[in-house]
């Protein structure tokens, strides 16, 4: 028997594939992040011995649906043609509203420009480091 | 009670619960020759054809659900008796099952076995599927050697057994191969022919992965590919052409479904507990098999100055602390800083941790459900049918959580122990 493996031997890949497609598609609205972080962090707790099944389920956990589809109670996260992002639950949905219940509006993202921050004012400092992967592992960043 | 009279090459689908006892002549179920006073008992969701194989009489029972139900002729295919024949004539030492999920690969490795059995020879089975076991509790391989005719594969008596350690070999592929190897081992020692049935994971990476190195590992004579279509085809490719035997699924098939596997599985490893008791094994005397616990250097939790630690040993891979409440970040930094990485593991989370229970020479000889780890005294509480503590020289961790009811409540992370 001759063997010449490519393919993956765990499904962790597509999970990583997965993450990163959800975080790309949505990283311009916490809520939906906050949903499938919770639920991530939830089903890794229940079964972090099958990362495939997780793959399946945490794209459900977000679904574009239209207005009339929503039903009472549903969670939902609704943007806005003026970038604001509103999250709660259904309290009534009408064909010309929807009634939101405990309701949080994410304001747009901005582009500012020059700031000065009193040091007063912070809580917390992240400094943030790109290429990471050249500094700490160099002989693993192969260039094209 | 009813009795049925058969005229000889008549068949009757007998379907579970039924109690079966020939009266009179002899009957084929799956392969297997019953005769004159034979009692078979067919259970709840299983349905086999039963062949007369001279005119015979049958007295039955049926339980709930239970059915006879008269067929127009025989339903195991005519190549199937073929690929029987040949194997009976060739004698391959290595015979492996390949077939998707509700194939009936069970069901033709019964018909092997039991066809082999009736040509004098010696036949092993090894049920390679963990979750839906029939050789061997859930969660390991099994093997057994057929001795007499058996109507389902969990009549098969294991003789030897390896703890994979989980429901399915997803994150648990190096136990499923090193055990898969070592079944196959004891099978050829004391079999003419061994049948390994494989469970039915055939596709994506880690599905092809599993089977083709199974295929590469236990290297087998022949290759029985059970089809619906063309579905194997794809793993068929790395197979020498000359030991690919291909067959068309039996039309008698019924699928499974996932709530009806789950319920098979719990309700052997309900069996396979019931009348279990506590054995608290001393750490001491035994040894602890996959995990971090007790591969290192223990260091006095006294030593470290950090209340809540109870258990304190170092490990190649940093720091492992057993902890009874929480470990402020603070103080995770500071053992950090001095030992690498910090492994946390809280105190009481080894409860219903399922365990293979080994012998001096890593032979299986039970599972085990945690019931606690007395880290001061070195004890390990399980709930085992073993008896005997003496039996008992390894402990090898899994990743499910078993109640001692027998029921399942959970997986492990990988590591944490």
């Amino acid at each position: 028997m001759g063997f010449t493996l490519t393919f993956e031997q765990t499904e962790l890949q597509k999970l990583l594939d997965e993450i990163i497609g959800l975080l790309e598609r949505y990283s311009d609205d916490p809520s939906v992040i906050e949903a499938v972080l919770s639920e991530l962090k939830a089903i890794y707790q229940k079964i972090p011995i099958y990362p495939g099944i997780i793959t399946v389920c945490l794209p459900k956990v977000v679904t574009l649906v239209k207005a009339k589809q929503l039903n009472k109670g549903s969670e939902v996260a609704l943007r806005l043609k003026d970038g604001r992002t509103l999250s709660g639950k259904v309290l009534e949905v009408t064909p010309a509203e929807i009634r939101l219940t405990n309701c949080h509006e994410f304001g747009p993202q901005r582009p500012c420009a020059d700031q000065a921050v009193p040091v007063d004012d912070l809580r917390e400092v992240r400094l943030l480091t790109r290429e990471i992967l050249q500094k700490e592992w160099p002989d693993l960043d192969f260039q094209e | 009670m009813p009795e049925l009279q058969l005229k000889r090459g008549e068949v009757v689908r007998a379907e579970g619960l039924v109690s079966l006892q020939v009266k009179e002549g002899g009957v084929s179920i799956v392969g297997g020759l019953h005769e004159r006073g034979a009692k078979v008992v067919i259970p709840k969701a299983k349905s086999l054809p039963v062949e007369a194989e001279s005119d015979a009489v049958i007295e039955y029972t049926a339980g709930p659900g239970g059915a006879i139900e008269r067929l127009p002729g025989r339903t195991i295919p005519p190549e199937w008796d073929e690929l029987v024949g040949e194997i009976a004539r060739i004698k391959p030492r290595v015979v492996l099952i390949l077939g998707e999920v509700d194939t009936g690969k069970s069901f033709f490795t019964t018909y092997v076995a039991n066809t082999m059995l009736r040509q004098n020879l010696r036949v092993a089975v090894i049920d390679g599927d963990v979750g839906q076991s029939d050789v061997g509790p859930p969660t390991t391989l099994g093997i057994g050697v057929i001795e007499k005719p058996v109507a389902i594969l969990q009549e098969v008596q294991p003789e030897a057994a390896y703890f994979v350690g989980s429901m399915s070999p997803s994150g648990h592929m190096l136990e499923f191969m090193v055990g898969m190897k070592r079944m196959v081992e004891h099978g050829l020692q004391r079999a003419d022919v061994t049948v390994v049935n494989t469970a039915g994971w055939t596709t994506g990476g880690p599905g092809r992965a599993l089977r083709l190195y199974e295929m590469e590992l236990l290297n087998p004579d022949l290759v029985v590919a059970l089809q619906r279509g063309k579905e194997l085809e794809h793993l068929l490719k790395s197979v020498s052409p000359g030991k690919v035997r291909r067959l068309t699924m039996s039309k008698q098939v019924r699928p499974r479904s996932k709530s009806d596997r789950t319920f098979l599985r719990e309700l052997y490893l309900a069996r396979y507990f019931e009348g279990a008791g506590r054995l608290t094994l001393d750490l001491r005397k035994v040894s602890l098999e996959r995990c971090y616990y007790r591969t290192g250097e223990p260091l006095d939790p006294k030593g470290l100055g950090v209340a809540p630690i109870v258990y304190a040993e170092k490990i190649p891979e940093g720091l492992l602390v057993v902890v009874d409440g929480e470990l402020s970040q603070d103080v995770v930094r500071e053992l950090e800083a001095k030992f690498g990485n910090v492994h946390v593991t809280p105190l009481g989370s080894e409860k219903n941790v399922a365990v293979g229970l080994a012998d001096a020479n890593d032979e299986l000889v039970g599972l085990g459900i945690i019931d606690k780890i007395d880290y001061a005294r070195e004890r390990l509480v399980v709930v085992t049918p073993v008896k005997d503590v003496s039996q008992v020289s390894v402990v090898q961790f899994g990743s499910m959580r078993i109640s001692p009811k027998g029921k399942e409540i959970g997986t492990v992370k990988p590591g944490s122990f």
